[in-house]
């Protein structure tokens, strides 16, 4: 069957895991305008950004001859435990007749997530399928250790967008790997790569670091925030980025019980602020943002699609996260509005504060005269 | 005499200010234009007028830019230093006033809290999606009332009772407003209710979970309407301070920045002089195909040569710009 997916995070490990059970992948393309005009075109109004961005995407992956959809449910507060079915009824109205796979939490509802698992592999036997998800895994694990690194390197190329080119690159090299050997060879080339971008010398001392956390799409892809990421690091500040799904994927997938994934140990933080999961990431958001500042970060930027129901609780507890530590936090919405002079100035400005704030905590010397 | 000066310029949305100021921060010059959707024009019009009342004993030793249109005006003159509005109106008010603790400034379409402490910008919010409460607004109801805009603040005052208008989005604010001129109230009564409605929603806006602490200073253009100033210091019962230069702030904060610039680095200054009133600027913009993101890029023209491309998000366009 020829199957799709949502374009978010390393799509790449998808596709692999669902041609080793024998399906034909049409890759989801990254969002352009064109897909957004699609997208609020044919989606209602006010439902979030990343609902609208999944819209266009699966209209273009459909027109490219794609007959089926893997993506995720839920059932939390959050809306996107709905996305599927809305997105269903949408498209069927629009005259696709397409399949939807969905796949559900493995603890919440063990027989929804075997049952799809066993729908999509097919005849092929479950150890082949365990197998294939350990390598996917692998490689997605390998693909987030890079991308982690180039975040902070990015700051300090010395042409910009090499990085981002080198990144293009090693996604072609893991595009050949087709077991868990080859993912550990690619993984060394990959570094290779990344030491060979010329750098610019830096000052550890020096050098802004700021964290960005909030809503898992608007956070972890690119075009739905904006390049925030590029933007930030052409202001030569290095970013570490909240949301990685090899993370979630370890969190989730945690089976052995005496193992605790970095969630677990630093979630407790979060608790003085909100006890409970409202079916985001609210919660992994705020014990982020007093991790990050534990670790020496000079502050964070929290990145929310507009009226996204668990980040707006989230941003009405910032400002109190932000007077009891004492850290630069600022919270940005964002929707299909694609205009950067606002987003522009605020991050301007928020990198003067944070650049204040991070004189009068450190004491760096020399900070003063740049 | 020999006299150093420092220009400073603020291109917001409404209007350009610009502001010629000394090495101790006195004001030699100041002007406020409106904009009048023709920020280039106005902008060289307005550089003009300044050059033309510069003493002979001037020099111009730094230069800088802010506001929304601070990129392109940043070319034009040759600044030393192109800053966002909200460290420029920070610079400049903990300067006249070192002691504030909030800010509240409202332009033409943006307005913001600044939260300082130490003379420290520690917090700020800018409005997010709608433009209610902003000078662009008043600017549209003045035109509707058929009142000068510079008579708003006194007629508010006038009225002894006051009518509640829905303040939270432009579009219902004015049909609210409608309804009560059809009940028969007067215009002074539904101006001195807009002024508390934008007041409120400004409040709940930006103010949310913040700790608001006098000394309170009100600036920018609409700081020019008493009836919202006395709207602020009755939603929160203290006084508010509108400073002398509240309408050109950010423009003295780009003027001190340029002159902190200078004395930091020892260069002299990027200053264009009349050169800057000679150039003709012609942007266009096209869509680039090199990759999935298809940006729309901006190729800015100054006399027949590129000075600057921007919206690339891969640096394609704007690295192939030797001199910016």
């Amino acid at each position: 069957m020829k199957v799709t997916f949502p374009y978010m995070g390393p799509v790449l490990a998808y596709k692999k895991l669902l041609e080793a059970v024998g399906h034909e992948v049409i890759m989801p393309q990254k969002p352009t305008q064109g897909t957004f005009d699609l997208a609020t075109k044919y989606s209602p109004e006010f439902l979030c950004f990343p609902f609208k961005c999944l819209m266009g995407t699966y209209i273009e992956a459909l027109e490219a001859g794609a007959e089926a959809i893997v993506t995720t449910g839920g059932d939390d507060n959050c809306r996107a435990g709905f996305y599927a079915e809305v997105h269903r009824r949408i498209l069927a109205s629009l005259g696709y007749n397409v399949q939807f796979f969905v796949i559900e939490s493995l603890f919440k509802h063990p027989r929804d997530f075997i049952g799809s698992i066993r729908d999509l592999k097919g005849k092929y036997s479950w150890w082949h399928a365990l197998g294939t998800i350990h390598f996917c895994y692998d490689l997605i694990a390998a693909m987030d250790r890079i991308q982690e690194r180039i975040r902070i390197l990015r700051a300090h190329e010395k042409n910009k967008g090499d990085f981002t080119r080198a990144w293009r690159d090693i996604e072609e090299l893991f595009d050949t790997c087709y077991d868990r050997q080859d993912v550990r060879e690619t993984e060394k080339k990959a570094w290779k790569i990344l030491h060979s971008v010329p750098v610019e010398l830096w000052d550890p001392k020096q050098a802004m670091r700021i964290g960005i956390v909030g809503e898992i799409y608007v956070t972890m892809e690119g075009h739905a925030n904006q390049e925030i990421e590029e933007t930030l690091a052409a202001m030569g500040v290095e970013v570490v980025n909240s949301q990685y799904v090899s993370h979630w994927l370890k969190q989730r997938l945690q089976i052995l019980p005496w193992r605790k994934s970095h969630m677990e140990k630093i979630i407790a933080k979060a608790k003085p602020y909100l006890k409970l999961d409202l079916g985001g990431h609210e919660q992994e958001n705020i014990a982020h943002m007093i991790d990050y500042w534990e670790k020496g970060l000079d502050g964070v930027i929290h990145l929310m699609p507009f009226a996204c129901m668990p980040e707006l609780v989230t941003q009405s507890i910032i400002p109190r996260i932000s007077k009891d530590l004492g850290m630069p936090i600022v919270s940005l919405a964002l929707d299909e509005q694609r205009g950067t002079a606002n987003i522009q100035t605020r991050l301007e400005a928020f990198l003067d504060l944070a650049m204040g704030k991070k004189i009068r905590r450190a004491g760096v010397p020399g900070l003063a005269a740049r | 005499m020999v006299k150093n000066v420092f220009i400073g310029i603020d291109v917001g949305s409404v209007s350009i200010n610009i502001i010629a100021i000394d090495n101790a921060n006195t004001v030699l010059y100041s002007s406020y234009n409106r904009t009048e959707g023709q920020p280039v024009s106005s902008l060289k019009k307005a550089l003009g007028d300044l050059m033309n009342s510069l003493d002979a004993g001037w020099r111009v030793q730094g230069i800088g830019t802010t506001g929304s249109g601070r990129q392109l005006a940043g070319l034009l003159v040759g600044a030393d230093i192109i800053k966002n509005e909200i460290t420029a109106h920070a610079t400049a008010t903990v300067t006249f006033h070192p002691d504030v603790r909030t800010i509240f400034e409202i332009g033409g379409q943006d307005s913001k809290i600044l939260i300082l402490r130490n003379q420290m910008v520690t917090d700020f919010s800018m409005n997010t999606i709608c433009a209610a409460g902003t000078g662009s607004f008043l600017d549209h109801q003045s035109e509707r009332l058929k009142i000068p805009i510079e008579q708003f603040g006194d007629l508010a005052l006038s009225a002894k009772d006051t009518v509640r208008i829905a303040g939270r989005c432009t579009v219902f604010a004015e049909s609210d407003m409608i309804a009560k001129q059809q009940y028969g109230f007067s215009k002074a009564e539904i101006i001195r209710g807009l002024c508390e409605a934008l007041v409120r929603n400004y409040i709940n806006n930006l103010g949310r979970g913040r700790e608001l602490t006098p000394p309170f200073i009100f600036q920018g253009g609409v700081a020019a309407n008493k009836g919202i100033k006395a709207a602020f210091e009755a939603e929160i019962g203290h006084e508010v301070i509108v400073p002398r230069y509240y309408n050109v702030m950010g423009a003295i904060g780009a003027a001190i920045l340029a002159r902190e610039y200078i004395a930091n680095t020892g260069r002299t200054t990027a200053f264009r002089g009349y050169a800057a009133l000679e150039s003709s600027f012609k942007p266009t913009s096209f869509i680039c195909n090199g990759c999935a993101n298809v940006c729309e890029v901006v190729k800015v023209m100054m006399d027949d040569r590129v000075v600057a491309m921007w919206g690339d998000k891969c640096g394609r366009w704007s690295n192939s710009i030797v001199v910016a």
